[in-house]
């Protein structure tokens, strides 16, 4: 039923079908639980008064449930395509992938569960879950590696694309980090300490954090790229040359600028010297790749104007971008004197986390979708470039909003006068700031809208007969 | 005896010099069509001229 007959191998798309769906799914929770933050931000009334419904407990599941449910089931969906479709070989360990697919749901819930209830380990951002299910979450990814690596070893073709290596390196790192990360003493089911203490506990979270972003939202999703864009847009991608030196240059310098998380701490101070050299250095590869992911397109700009889909996966690019030359910057020490604590911060994490994973994760989707449903297209090309806008308005209320009560925010709280005293209380930066949480709030309703289009748009594609929808006519 | 710094040291040298190894191998040792083949791998499973859909049938 679910096996597609492609032309020369049957792959296996049930579970590809079933994390597609649950991405979107899970994009619209996540979002919608970080519209609610943005909106208790600006009415604090909004957590009724409840332990369980309070900032504190609602803002790590946001961030689990964003990159975790539907960052992460959007990298194992398209990984899980992409293996098999450029190896030209039906999935490895079929039945371990479907456990991959029901363990990793049953993290998410727990995760859904714990979280407000105040269970969890807080200092460890984006690693918040208790023991027991960090132990689940290590054996669903050693799973997933061994179907993935698994799929490579007994492909049919003698090169392995550029984007499984990708896709291996975010999934081999992520072991590793997760690994490390979490090693913790249970004193009971539902409490532990970490095994690290002081600046070494500091240095190992934020080697573990700043690698998450580094391998699961930038390497997977880069994978993703490496497959999509030249997907959509009909031609190889710009240069092949360039996507491996874009690889081998991102593993080797990534590792290392960890501690622009810790600038100005108990670390020693050549640690944040390095990790500020490094995050510079970074600057480079990435830019390189964004720009042999947007040259894939030239000769075919015209593309954009039609194809709200190839819109999506070129706009995210620019983000990716746009992000990678803002982290640099805030990396630097004297820089991040003034972004970090501040919205700034927060400004930067969206337009990495809505302009390029999140963008880049619907494009993907919406490409996927027709094909794992024996489909020729979108049930609505209208309702994506509705989507688009949509999606595209909201990260930029975000994001501008951001900037400006971040860098405000800076300013304010070094100003001084000249007897030396502070200029402004706390509470003055905060007034001022308030507006943009409005704005901020606003743009995340537009997003959340444009998710629930698409929500809509897949529903109608999957329940829409065999075959109904008829691909689009190349323009040529 | 080696020192920690000094180790680092060596592996950060290696590290360079493979990468250089590395940037030599593809624009100077390797060939361009060989890239152009694996570039296009997303491409190679799909719709195929029709001609060659039959004959590959043919030896199923
Ligand atoms: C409708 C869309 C979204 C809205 C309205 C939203 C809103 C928020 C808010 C209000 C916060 C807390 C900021 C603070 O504490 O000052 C936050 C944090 C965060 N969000 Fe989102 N978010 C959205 C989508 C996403 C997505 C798609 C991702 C990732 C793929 C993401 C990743 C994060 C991360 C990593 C943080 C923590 C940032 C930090 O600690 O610096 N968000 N979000
Ligand atoms: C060359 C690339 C990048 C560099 C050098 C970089 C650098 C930085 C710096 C310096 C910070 C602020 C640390 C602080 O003051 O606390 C930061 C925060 C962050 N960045 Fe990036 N960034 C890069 C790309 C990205 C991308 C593409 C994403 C998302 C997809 C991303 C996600 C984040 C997140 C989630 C945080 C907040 C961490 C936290 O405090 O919770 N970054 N980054
Ligand atoms: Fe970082």
């Amino acid at each position: 039923m679910s096996q597609t007959k492609s032309l020369n191998v049957d792959y296996n798309y049930t579970v590809v079908r079933l994390f597609a769906v649950t991405t979107v799914m899970w994009g619209i929770v996540g979002m919608g639980l970080g519209v609610l933050l943005a909106a208790q931000l600006y009415w604090p009334a909004l957590n009724f008064d409840t332990a369980w419904f309070t900032y504190s407990r609602l803002r790590p599941l946001h961030t689990n449930a964003v990159i975790f449910a539907f960052g992460t089931s959007a990298l194992f969906a398209t990984s899980y395509y992409v293996v098999q479709r450029t190896c030209q070989v039906r999935l490895f360990a079929e039945k371990l992938a479907m456990f991959t697919f029901i363990g990793w749901q049953a993290v998410i819930i727990a995760a859904v569960i714990t979280l407000p209830m105040g269970i969890g380990n807080s200092s460890k951002e984006y690693a918040e879950l208790e023991w027991p299910i960090d132990i689940l979450i290590a054996v669903v990814w050693v799973s997933y590696a061994v179907v993935f690596f698994g799929t490579l070893v007994k492909r049919n073709t003698s090169h392995i694309y550029v984007a499984n290596w990708f896709y291996g390196g975010f999934i081999i790192t992520v072991a590793a980090l997760h690994i490390v990360n979490s090693m913790a003493v249970p004193v009971s089911f539902t409490k532990s300490y970490s095994v690290y203490a002081g600046a070494v506990d500091a240095m190992v979270q934020w080697w573990y954090g700043h690698n998450a972003v580094g391998f699961l939202l930038t390497a997977g999703f880069l994978g993703m790229m490496y497959y999509f864009v030249p997907k959509q847009a009909g031609r190889p991608v710009y240069s092949y040359r360039l996507s491996v030196v874009h690889f081998w240059a991102l593993i080797a310098l990534y590792i290392w600028a960890g501690s622009h998380h810790l600038h100005y701490t108990a670390l020693p101070d050549w640690t944040q010297s390095v990790g500020m050299v490094m995050s510079v250095i970074l600057f480079v590869p990435s830019w390189g790749g964004m720009i042999n992911g947007i040259m894939t397109l030239s000769g075919a700009w015209h593309k954009l104007k039609t194809d709200p889909i190839l819109r999506f996966l070129i706009v995210s690019l620019s983000f990716y971008g746009m992000s990678t030359f803002e982290g640099p910057m805030m990396a630097i020490k004297s820089v991040n004197a003034l972004s970090h604590y501040t919205d700034w911060t927060v400004g930067h994490v969206h337009s990495g986390a809505l302009g390029w994973v999140a963008m880049v994760s619907i494009g993907a989707i919406y490409h996927l979708i027709p094909n794992i449903y024996n489909q020729g297209r979108m049930y609505s090309i209208k309702l994506i470039n509705t989507h688009f806008w949509l999606h595209t308005i909201g990260v930029v209320l975000y994001i501008v909003a951001m900037w400006i009560s971040g860098i405000m925010q800076g300013m304010m709280w070094r100003a001084v006068n000249t007897d030396g005293t502070l200029t402004y209380s706390f509470v003055q930066s905060l007034e001022a700031s308030y507006p943009f949480y409005l704005m901020r709030f606003i743009g995340g309703c537009f997003v959340v809208t444009g998710m629930l289009v698409m929500a809509y748009n897949v529903v109608k594609t999957i329940r829409a007969k065999d075959g109904a929808l008829e691909p689009v006519a190349e323009a040529a | 005896m080696m020192d920690i710094a000094t180790l680092h040291s060596i592996f950060t040298v290696l590290v360079f010099v493979g990468f250089i190894g590395l940037v030599v191998w593809l624009f100077v040792l390797k060939r361009k069509p060989d890239f152009e083949e694996q570039a296009n791998l997303p491409f190679a499973d799909d719709q195929k001229p029709k001609q060659q859909q039959k004959q590959e049938s043919d030896h199923e």
